[in-house]
């Protein structure tokens, strides 16, 4: 009962927020001189409208969710990881080399690019994890910084070592890869890739490792009290490397879903101009890097940026009231996580009073 | 080499340098009160955009400017109450804060000026050109200092007079006292959130006038997302100059001649790749040599920080 009760207090925050980026976007919206209720009205067709909508959100979903996964895991464990675009777009080019390059039947290459995938994006977040363990540099802003070099490096390697000469456009991406090695479609015609079902299953497993293993436990006390974790004996840098490595992984794998399932090339500027990345640290934001409200959150931040897409396309509203709603969600949700602390601190004093 | 390193690059070394140093001067306010400001660059990028919408309203450079200052104090306003009055993590709200600058100013420039992507306009007039009697007829000095838009020389004008603030002042001594143990400083009566809103507002005016010479400065144009990185590397600057003004210029040089190296390395058959990567290369190894232990433990000391 107790635990019933817990899970609605958790919600109704959460819905909170929403409604307050909802009052946001609905003045934003007044400010263009749009009507409310018909631009909301066109935003929810855009996201959840009917089936092949429906199946785009979930699409958009899918890297935020790995993305976001990654950081939630970072941020549990006290570790402010920016560094996922760089870790996604070196995931991304990884993926995709490996699946032009590497011969052998395409279910073993679709496999080995994920890998990778996930090898790439865990050792670029690795390096910024051990830069700060051994050298004492500044992971919030390593990781930030380790961006950019990801972004021009991958930018270089397909403008000039492995371009697409065949085209005739001169754009900066890859050949196509084989049809052989793609993610299936889960429904025919769809967006929608086994890139989502991964995302949804490593969730759960990122649930499960956090709450339910040792070591998890260990991160997240690393996380919530980092002197008390070191006296019971938690090894903090293998715990920073640990997180870390998975943090990036997560990135790199999806990176590598964008690639395999989705656009079947690495083409430069592709994965941060849609700011997957960065949407998936807002998920995390939002969900308080827990694994499972993460991916919800994701969808939730997808459904924005299609619905966003789709009220364009039916009325004068600019797609850019999405994002003004998802940044007044996101800060909205950090100063509640300070007004829950202020209130318990309140709540002592009061106690104190009475006695 | 010699037309690699000729006085205009310098020139633009103290042109480019200026957002950073203006901006991290901010930090390093917000870290004297002990707030890690990591909003600096959504606090440009909203200076920038407020600076060419003030230019835009009012057909007039100092308007503009002052509109920009306003526009950014609202925002570090916001800032600080939450994370001073609501007692959120700063770098949480610093990370909300850049998102929330990222889409309020995407969405405003569609709603004002009904543009994808980019604003510019060949008519609006920017920053004036200040040519410094006496230095512009020195010969090669002349080139590298006359001639700058006002911001620059006022950037360097307020390293001096920080700098002198922060540790030859009354009211200095008390700022850092804040930052160094509030609890002690509150003991002795110092109002301690009011100080530490005054510095982050006054951090809110260094952000806007660093967005004004960005958007203002050489080209009147905006981007979106104009700042690309500066706000961090400013960031950078204010921990390698340890909040230390006159440090914060120095790593604040470096990086703005850097980028100007880095802009001037174009015209040699170099992929621009790896000139554009050039600044963010040098931020890390920067970053690599000039350790700043006392951060670490301020970090830690605040409790939910990177390390």
């Amino acid at each position: 009962m107790n635990r019933v009760k817990e899970t609605l207090r958790g919600l109704v925050q959460p819905l909170l927020a929403v409604f307050i980026g909802l009052i946001a976007g609905a003045v934003a919206i007044l400010i263009v001189g749009g009507n409310v209720v018909d631009t909301y009205a066109e935003m929810w067709k855009g996201a959840f409208g009917n089936f092949y909508f429906f199946t785009n959100t979930l699409a958009r979903s899918t890297p935020i969710i790995l993305a976001g996964l990654g950081v939630a895991l970072a941020f549990r464990a006290g570790f402010f990881n920016m560094g996922a675009e760089g870790q996604m777009i070196l995931g991304g080019l990884s993926a995709a080399l490996t699946a032009l390059y590497l011969p052998g039947p395409g279910w073993f290459v679709c496999i080995a690019a994920i890998v990778a995938g996930i090898v790439a994006g865990g050792v670029w977040s690795l390096f910024a994890g051990w830069l700060d363990a051994r050298f004492g540099m500044n992971l919030l802003i390593t990781t930030l910084l380790l961006n950019y070099i990801a972004i021009y490096f991958g930018g270089y390697m397909v403008s000039y070592p492995f371009k697409d000469r065949t085209g005739s456009a001169a754009m900066a991406q890859t050949p196509m890869i084989d049809q052989s090695i793609w993610l299936p479609k889960l429904f025919q015609g769809m967006g929608l890739h086994a890139g989502f079902i991964i995302a949804i299953v490593a969730a759960m497993l990122i649930y499960w490792f956090t709450h339910k293993t040792v070591t998890g436990y260990e991160i997240r006390m690393l996380g919530s009290n980092p002197s008390f974790a070191t006296y019971g004996g938690v090894r903090r840098i293998r715990m920073m490397m640990l997180s870390m490595v998975v943090s990036g992984g997560l990135a790199g794998l999806a990176g590598a879903g964008e690639v395999l399932g989705t656009q079947y090339r690495f083409l430069d500027g592709s994965l941060s101009s849609a700011s997957y990345a960065w949407s998936g640290i807002m998920a995390t934001l939002l969900a308080r890097s827990h694994p499972l409200g993460t991916a919800v959150a994701a969808i939730l931040l997808a459904a924005l940026q299609t619905g966003a897409m789709g009220m364009e396309r039916n009325t004068d509203v600019p797609l850019e009231v999405g994002s003004v709603i998802q940044a007044v969600l996101t800060l909205f949700v950090s100063a509640q996580i300070g007004y829950s602390f202020l209130k318990r601190r309140k709540e002592k004093k009061s106690n104190a009073t009475t006695v | 080499m010699q037309q690699l390193f000729d006085a205009a690059m310098f020139g633009s070394t103290l042109r480019i340098m200026t957002p950073i140093l203006l901006a991290a001067l901010g930090g390093a306010l917000c870290s004297r009160v002990g707030l890690f400001n990591v909003g600096l660059e959504g606090l440009v990028l909203i200076g920038a955009f407020s600076a060419i919408v003030g230019n835009y309203l009012f057909g007039n450079v100092l308007l503009a400017v002052l509109f920009s200052i306003i526009i950014v104090m609202l925002f570090s306003a916001l800032f600080a109450f939450i994370s001073i009055n609501l007692k959120a993590n700063a770098i949480v709200v610093g990370i909300s804060l850049n998102f929330l600058a990222a889409g309020v100013t995407t969405f405003a420039l569609r709603a004002i000026f009904d543009v994808k992507g980019a604003y510019y306009d060949k008519d609006m007039v920017g920053l004036p050109k200040w040519d410094i009697p006496l230095i512009k007829d020195i010969p090669w000095v002349g080139d590298v200092l006359s001639g700058h838009s006002p911001l620059v020389y006022l950037g360097i004008v307020l390293v001096i007079g920080l700098q002198f603030y922060l540790f030859k002042s009354v009211s200095g001594f008390r700022l850092r006292s804040v930052g160094e143990n509030p609890i002690a400083a509150q003991s002795i009566g110092i109002k301690v959130r009011g100080i530490q809103y005054g510095a982050v507002l006054m951090c809110g005016v260094l952000c806007a006038l660093a967005g004004a010479q960005l958007s203002l400065g050489q080209v009147t144009m905006f981007t979106e997302g104009m700042t690309a990185g500066r706000g961090f590397i400013a960031l950078v600057a204010t921990m390698l100059g340890q909040a230390n003004p006159l440090g914060v210029m120095g790593s604040s040089v470096l990086f703005g001649f850097m980028e100007a190296l880095s802009i001037r390395l174009q015209g040699f058959s170099l992929p621009t790749h790896f000139t554009l990567m050039l600044p963010y290369i040098v931020t890390l190894v920067a970053m690599f040599f000039f350790k700043d232990r006392t951060y670490a433990q301020d970090a830690l000391k605040a409790g939910g920080s990177s390390r």
